[in-house]
C-alpha cells in the first residue's frame, strides 16, 4: 500500500460541531445601510460617541474596496444579503445563569464549554457569545475582587464608557482596512478585559464564540487593556454549524499593553470549513493587532487555525515601547478546498524591541495555505531583533504552500533573520514508528504534532492538549 | 543456547521480494528457534537489509512469492505496527530522525502498544519514566537523550544505543539487528553488544546482520549464514564467519556459479 | 508603513511618449517588432509604485533622462583583450560583429532563424505587456543572435559603455545553446552620465548545455539600467548566472528562469550595492515546469548612504515539479540609518516531495567578527572594510575569470 495516498485519505474528518441549536432568535432584516447601523446602536442603547464611531466607520467603508492582494478566490460577497444583528430571545443579560435559556447552556455543554456553576472549569473564566450577543460570563465576581474587569463589550460600553472611548479604535483605526471598517460600523458584541496596574490576572480568561444562524454575519469586537505591570492570558475558541452557504465573520481584536504589562492571546479557531467539495463554511476575515505601548511590555499571539473556508488574518504587534517584545506562534491546517492566508506583522518602532515568529502550515487536499508576514525595522529601532521560522508540511500533490515573508529595515543596528523549510511526512518516518508498534493514525498524529510542537508548547496548558486533540481529530478519517 | 526441541519462532520459506521492479530476494529459506542467535553475512547488495525490511513490513518492498510464518501465524499479512506489537523487532541500520516528537513520549507509546498486546498493564508517564531509566544503564545512555526529539541530532552511536534501548523496552521474541555495529567505535560496540547479550534468553532469538567478525566476537552466533544474490548460499557455525574473514567472499561467486548451473 | 505619495508616474508616461515621438521610423531587420512594441508602449502605463511588481522600485529618475535614443557610442576604454577572450562592443554605429573573429563553436543565426526565434511561439520572444521589455524592443536597432555548438573555449565578452552620452540605448542578445554546448559569457555594462541602458538577453539551452553568465554592471549616479534575462532550460542543462551591480542611480535586474521540463540545474549569485540616493532592485523568478530540477540562489545586498536595495525572489514549484531541490538565501547588509532594505522571498509550492528552503538575514556587519579583528589590532574602519570586502568577494570571485581584467572588486568597492 502506498503510504502517501493513505496519508491523504486520512486527513479528512467529519466536523463535530455542525449542529444547529433550535432557539427563537430576534433578527433584524438583511442588508446594510445607515439606518441599520443606527438600529444596532439603538438596540444596544449606546451613547452618542459610539454611534458617531459606527457612522464614521460606515461612511468610510462605503468609500473603499474589498482587498484583493491575498489572491483568495471566492464569489463576490453580497453585503446586502447578510443579517447584521441576531440575538437569542431572552431577557436582558442576567448575572445569574439560572435565567439563561437552558437550550443555550446545553449548546455550550455540547461544545465542551460548560457554563453552569457545578460543571464549569475551575481555573478559566468564560464569556460565551452566541450569534451577536454575549449570553454569560463566569467568575465575574471573583475577578472583580482583584479589580479585573471581564465582561461583554456591550456591558463595558455602559459601565466603563471612558475606557471604551479612550481605547476603542486606538489600535485598529476605523479606516484601517475594509473588514475593520465594516466591523467598526456593525459590531454587535465581544469581550472586554481590563487588568489594572500591577495585577496578575488570577485565572485564564476565555471567550467562546458560536455562530448559530446561517445568514447572520458575526462581527465581534474584543478589547484588552493591560495596565502597567499587569499580566493576563486570554483564550478564544469558535465553532459554527454546517450550512451550505458561506457566513461572514469579520472580527476586530485590539490589545494594549502599557509599561511592563504582558498579554498572551491564544486562539483555537475551528469554524465550519465547508464540505469536502468546498461548499459552505465561514469566511474568517479578522483584524487582530496588539500595541506594546509601554516599555518592556509583551504581547504574544498563539493560534491554531483549523477551520473556516477562508482565513484572512494577521495578528500583529506594534512594538512601540522600548525593550518591548512581540511573539507570534501559529499552526494553520487546511484541507479540501480551504484557503488560509495568515501570518503576522511585527512593526519595530522602539529601541531594543524583539520579536519571534514561528509559523507551521500544513496543507492537504486541494487547499491553499499561505504564510504572509511583515517584519519592519523603523529608523529608531536600535538593536532590535527579529527571528522568524516558517515551515510548511505538504500532504498530497494538490495542495499549495506559499510563503511570502516581507522584510524591511531602515536601522543598521537591527537584525532580521528568517528561515523557512518545506517537508512532508516521509515514508521512512511512518515506517519507523509503525515498526515500533504505533498504528498508522497515531503515527501520523505524532509526526504532525511533533511538527507543531514549537507552537503547541506556547499554548496555555489546558489548551495545548485541546489543540493537539483538535489536530488529531482534523486528521482523523477513513484509513484506506 | 540451541535446543532442538525449542519452538520455531520464525520460518522463512522460498521468500521472493522486489522493490519497484527490481527483484532483490530470490528464494530465502531460514528457520529460527527460540534461544538461537543467527548471524547473516554477505556482500553489500546481497539482500540482507532487504530481508530485514521485508520481515518488518516496509511498504516499499513487495513479496512476490514464498511465506513467512511467525509463531505459527502468517507474518506477511500483518501491518508493521502489528508485527512490532507481536514481538518482531527491527533494529535499523539508519534510524530516522523525527523532529518535534519527544523521544520519551515515543518510547512510552511504543512500549505500551506492546504491553497491551502482551496483556500487561499500561505504564503511565511516571511509571514509564522509572521503567525506562532502569534500562538506560543497559546501553549506558545519558538520560538527556530522552528529552530530545526522536533521533534528532543524535550521533551514529547514540542512535544505535537508542535502538537497543527500544529492544530492551519492547522485549521482542525475534530481534533483527541490521548492521548495529556500523558507525560504532570500539567502546560503543562493546556497550551495545553487552546490552544485546543481556537481553538474550531461552525464549527469544536474534538475527544479526553484519559485515564484521568483531561483532561476532562479542555476540556469539550459533549459526552463520551467507547471503548472495538474494539467497542464503551457505550456512554453518561460527567457523564459517572466521573463514569469511580470512578468505573474503570470492568463493561465494564460485558457489553461485555452481548454483546457476544446477 | 505609509509610502511616500506616488509621484512622477505620469512624468514617466510623458517621457516615454516624447521618446517615441523622437525615434526614427522603424527600420532594419527589427522594423516589424519595433512598431509592434511602439504601439504597445503608447497604451501601456509606465511602471509606478501602485503596481505590486514596482512597489519598492521608483523609476521616476528615468524621466529626468533626455528622451532620445543614443544612436552611436564611442569605443569604450576597456582593458587589453586577453588571449582567451573574444570581445564584442555593442552600441557603436558599427555592426558589433564586424571585424570580430567569432571563436570556434559560435555562429551567427541567419535572418530566418532569427525571425523564428523572435516569433510569437518562441521561448525567446519577449513577454507581452511588460514595459521594460517593450521599451527595449521599441528601440533596439538589431538583435545579436548566436548559436553555440560544442564547447566554446574562449569567453565571449560583451561590452556596452553608455559613457557620458545623454539619452537611451537598447541592446538585445539571443543565444541558442545546442545539445552539449558550453559557453562562458561576460556582459559588462558601464555608464558615466545621465543615460538609460536597456538590455534584454534571451537564452535557450538544449539538453546538457552549459552557460556561465556574468553580468558586471558599474554605473553612475545619474544613470539607469534595466536588464532582463529570460532563460529557458531543457532538462540536464546547467546555468550559472552571476550579477554584480553597483553605482547606478536606478537599477532593475530581472533574471527569469524557466526549467521547461525540470531536471535542470540553476545557480544564481547576485550582489548589489547602493549608496547616496541610489536604488537597486533585483526581481528574480525561477519556475520549475517538471520534476527533479535544482536551484541554488544567493542574493547579497549592501545598502549605505541613502541607498535603497530591493530583492524580490519568486520560486514556483507546481505540482508536476516533484523532487525539486531549491534553496534561496538572501543576505543584506544595512550600513547606514538612512538606507533601506526591502526583501521579499516568494515561495509557491504545490508538489509535496520537494526540498525547498529559504533564508534571509538583514543586519549590520557581524559585531563579533569586527571585535575579533579589532582584538588583533585592526582599526574599526579597516576591519569593517575587510569584512565588507569578504562579503562582496564571495559573489565577485564567481564571475567568469575574464572579469578580472576589469578589476571588479576594486571598482566595486570604490562605491562603498
Amino acid at each position: 500500500m502506498n503510504s502517501q495516498s493513505q496519508i491523504e485519505q486520512f486527513v479528512s474528518q467529519p466536523y463535530k460541531y455542525g449542529f444547529v441549536t433550535d432557539i427563537e432568535t430576534e433578527k433584524i432584516p438583511k442588508g446594510l445601510e445607515e439606518e441599520v447601523v443606527q438600529l444596532i446602536s439603538s438596540k444596544k442603547n449606546e451613547p452618542e460617541f459610539l454611534l458617531d464611531f459606527r457612522l464614521k466607520a460606515y461612511r468610510h467603508w462605503l468609500k473603499i474596496k474589498e482587498p484583493n492582494w491575498a489572491e483568495l478566490s471566492h464569489p463576490p460577497i453580497d453585503y446586502q444579503d447578510i443579517v447584521y444583528y441576531a440575538a437569542p430571545k431572552q431577557k436582558a443579560k442576567k448575572d445569574s445563569l439560572d435565567e439563561v435559556d437552558p437550550k443555550l447552556l446545553e449548546t455550550f455543554d455540547k461544545l465542551g464549554i460548560p457554563l453552569s456553576e457545578q460543571k464549569r472549569l475551575s481555573n478559566v473564566a468564560v464569556d460565551a457569545v452566541f450569534d451577536s450577543v454575549s449570553i454569560a460570563t463566569t467568575y465575574k465576581e471573583k475577578l472583580a475582587e482583584h479589580g479585573v474587569v471581564f465582561c461583554s463589550i456591550s456591558e463595558a460600553v455602559k459601565e466603563y464608557p471612558e475606557l471604551i472611548k479612550l481605547y476603542l479604535g486606538s489600535v485598529v483605526p476605523i479606516n484601517d482596512n475594509y473588514f475593520a471598517a465594516l466591523n467598526s460600523a456593525v459590531f454587535s458584541d465581544g469581550s472586554f478585559v481590563f487588568i489594572p496596574r500591577g495585577v496578575e490576572c488570577p485565572m485564564e480568561l476565555s471567550s467562546y464564540f458560536r455562530i448559530n444562524s446561517g445568514d447572520t454575519g458575526q462581527f465581534e469586537r474584543t478589547l484588552i487593556i493591560a495596565e502597567e505591570g499587569s499580566s493576563v492570558s486570554y483564550l478564544e475558541g469558535c465553532t459554527a454549524p454546517m450550512f451550505d452557504t458561506n457566513t461572514l465573520h469579520a472580527a476586530v481584536v485590539e490589545l494594549v499593553a502599557l509599561d511592563d504589562a504582558s498579554i498572551k492571546y491564544s486562539t483555537v479557531q475551528n469554524w465550519y470549513a465547508g464540505n469536502e467539495d468546498g461548499v459552505g463554511g465561514i469566511y474568517n476575515f479578522v483584524t487582530k493587532r496588539g500595541q506594546c505601548r509601554g516599555a518592556r511590555s509583551k504581547i504574544s499571539w498563539s493560534q491554531v487555525e483549523t477551520g473556516s473556508a477562508i482565513t484572512w488574518k494577521y495578528p500583529s504587534c506594534i512594538l512601540q515601547g522600548e525593550d518591548s517584545v512581540g511573539e507570534f506562534y501559529s499552526v494553520a491546517l487546511t484541507n479540501n478546498y480551504q484557503q488560509a492566508d495568515t501570518g503576522t506583522k511585527m512593526i519595530h518602532i522602539g529601541p531594543r524591541t524583539r520579536s519571534t515568529i514561528v509559523s507551521k502550515g500544513i496543507s492537504a487536499g486541494h487547499s491553499s495555505n499561505s504564510y504572509r508576514g511583515l517584519v519592519q525595522m523603523g529608523p529608531k529601532a536600535f538593536d532590535a531583533k527579529n527571528y522568524s521560522q516558517c515551515d510548511s508540511m505538504l500532504i498530497g500533490d494538490q495542495a499549495a504552500a506559499n510563503t511570502y515573508p516581507y522584510m524591511r529595515s531602515q536601522q543598521p543596528d537591527a537584525s532580521i533573520e528568517h528561515e523557512a523549510s518545506t517537508c512532508r511526512i516521509s515514508e521512512d518516518q511512518l515506517f519507523y514508528l509503525q515498526s515500533r508498534g504505533i498504528d498508522f493514525e497515531e503515527a501520523i498524529s505524532m509526526i504532525v504534532s511533533g511538527f507543531c510542537r514549537d507552537v503547541f508548547s506556547q499554548l496555555p496548558m489546558e489548551f495545548a492538549a485541546e489543540a493537539d486533540k483538535l489536530l488529531a481529530l482534523k486528521l482523523e478519517g477513513s484509513v484506506g | 543456547m540451541t535446543c532442538p526441541d525449542a519452538p520455531v519462532l520464525i520460518e522463512i520459506c522460498d521468500l521472493h521480494a522486489r522493490v519497484d521492479d527490481q527483484p532483490i530476494l530470490n528464494g530465502v529459506n531460514l528457520s529460527i528457534r527460540a534461544g538461537e542467535i543467527h548471524a547473516l553475512m554477505g556482500r553489500n547488495g546481497s539482500g540482507k537489509s532487504t530481508l530485514s525490511k521485508v520481515l518488518a513490513g516496509h511498504p516499499a518492498y513487495t513479496v512476490t512469492k514464498g511465506s513467512v510464518s511467525y509463531c505459527g501465524q502468517d507474518l506477511l499479512t500483518l501491518q508493521p505496527d502489528q508485527r512490532s506489537r507481536l514481538g518482531v523487532f527491527l533494529g535499523f541500520q539508519y534510524p530516522v530522525e523525527i523532529p518535534g516528537v519527544s523521544n520519551l513520549e515515543f518510547l512510552r507509546v511504543s512500549t505500551n502498544a506492546r504491553r497491551i498486546e502482551q496483556g500487561k498493564e499500561e505504564l503511565d508517564t511516571f511509571a514509564f519514566e522509572d521503567f525506562v531509566r532502569a534500562r538506560l544503564n543497559l546501553v549506558q545512555m545519558d538520560p538527556v537523550f530522552l528529552d530530545r526529539s526522536v533521533n534528532e541530532g543524535f550521533s551514529g552511536g547514540e542512535k544505535k544505543r537508542n535502538e537497543i534501548l527500544q529492544m530492551a523496552l519492547l522485549e521482542p521474541l525475534v530481534a533483527i539487528l541490521d548492521e548495529t555495529d556500523s558507525g560504532l567505535d570500539i567502546d560503543a560496540l562493546r556497550i551495545v553488544s553487552a546490552g544485546v547479550n543481556q537481553l538474550t534468553n531461552a525464549e527469544n532469538a536474534i538475527l544479526l546482520i553484519t559485515h564484521y567478525q568483531r561483532l561476532l566476537d562479542l555476540i556469539k552466533p550459533d549459526y552463520v549464514h551467507v547471503m548472495a544474490a538474494g539467497r542464503i548460499v551457505r550456512s554453518g557455525d561460527k567457523a564459517l564467519a572466521l573463514e569469511l574473514e580470512r578468505n573474503g567472499y570470492e568463493w561465494v561467486d564460485r558457489e553461485l556459479d555452481t548454483l546457476e548451473m544446477t | 508603513m505609509v509610502e511616500a505619495p506616488i509621484k512622477h508616474c505620469s512624468a514617466l508616461n510623458s517621457w516615454c511618449d516624447m521618446l517615441l515621438d523622437r525615434l526614427e521610423p522603424p527600420s532594419g531587420p527589427m522594423a516589424a517588432l519595433q512598431s509592434i512594441s511602439r504601439n504597445q508602449l503608447e497604451a501601456l502605463p509606465a511602471p509606478d509604485r501602485s503596481q505590486e511588481d514596482w512597489r519598492f522600485c521608483d523609476l521616476a529618475p528615468v524621466a529626468e533622462i533626455e528622451p532620445q535614443q543614443i544612436c552611436s557610442l564611442s569605443k569604450p576604454t576597456a582593458p587589453v583583450i586577453a588571449n582567451q577572450v573574444t570581445r564584442v562592443v555593442i552600441g557603436t554605429d558599427q555592426d558589433p560583429l564586424a571585424g570580430v573573429a567569432l571563436p570556434d563553436g559560435l555562429t551567427l543565426l541567419n535572418e530566418a532563424e532569427l525571425q523564428q526565434a523572435l516569433g510569437p511561439n518562441s521561448n525567446l520572444a519577449i513577454a507581452k505587456g511588460q514595459w521594460p521589455l517593450e521599451l527595449n524592443q521599441a528601440i533596439a536597432p538589431r538583435v545579436i543572435g548566436l548559436r553555440v555548438s560544442g564547447s566554446v573555449e574562449k569567453t565571449l565578452e560583451l561590452v556596452c559603455d553608455a559613457s557620458t552620452n545623454r539619452g537611451v540605448i537598447a541592446a538585445r542578445l539571443l543565444l541558442i545553446l545546442e545539445e552539449q554546448a558550453k559557453l562562458e559569457l561576460l556582459q559588462v555594462q558601464l555608464s558615466a552620465g545621465a543615460n538609460l541602458t536597456s538590455v534584454v538577453v534571451g537564452v535557450h539551452l538544449h539538453k546538457k548545455a552549459q552557460l556561465r553568465h556574468g553580468l558586471l554592471a558599474l554605473g553612475h549616479p545619474e544613470a539607469a539600467l534595466l536588464t532582463h534575462l529570460a532563460i529557458a532550460q531543457e532538462p540536464t542543462s546547467e546555468v550559472s548566472h552571476i550579477s554584480v551591480c553597483q553605482g547606478w542611480g536606478v537599477m532593475r535586474h530581472e533574471p527569469q528562469l524557466n526549467q521547461l521540463d525540470g531536471g535542470a540545474h540553476t545557480e544564481l549569485r547576485a550582489l548589489q550595492l547602493v549608496h547616496s540616493n541610489q536604488l537597486a532592485d533585483t526581481h528574480s523568478r525561477v519556475r520549475f515546469n517538471g520534476p527533479e530540477g535544482a536551484l541554488d540562489q544567493l542574493h547579497k545586498a549592501v545598502a549605505a548612504g541613502n541607498g535603497r536595495s530591493v530583492f524580490n525572489g519568486v520560486v514556483q514549484v507546481p505540482r508536476e515539479a516533484q523532487r525539486t531541490n531549491a534553496a534561496q538565501l538572501s543576505r543584506s547588509l544595512l550600513l547606514s540609518d538612512r538606507a533601506r532594505i526591502d526583501t521579499k522571498p516568494e515561495l509557491e509550492i504545490v508538489a509535496d516531495d520537494v526540498k525547498c528552503a529559504h533564508g534571509a538575514t538583514v543586519s549590520q556587519l557581524q559585531q563579533d567578527a569586527l571585535f575579533y579583528l579589532q582584538s588583533r589590532g585592526i582599526a574599526p574602519p579597516q576591519a569593517a572594510q575587510l569584512l565588507l570586502r569578504a562579503f562582496c568577494d564571495e559573489v565577485i570571485c564567481m564571475l567568469p575569470s575574464a572579469a578580472q581584467a576589469w578589476q571588479p572588486l576594486a571598482r566595486f568597492l570604490d562605491g562603498a
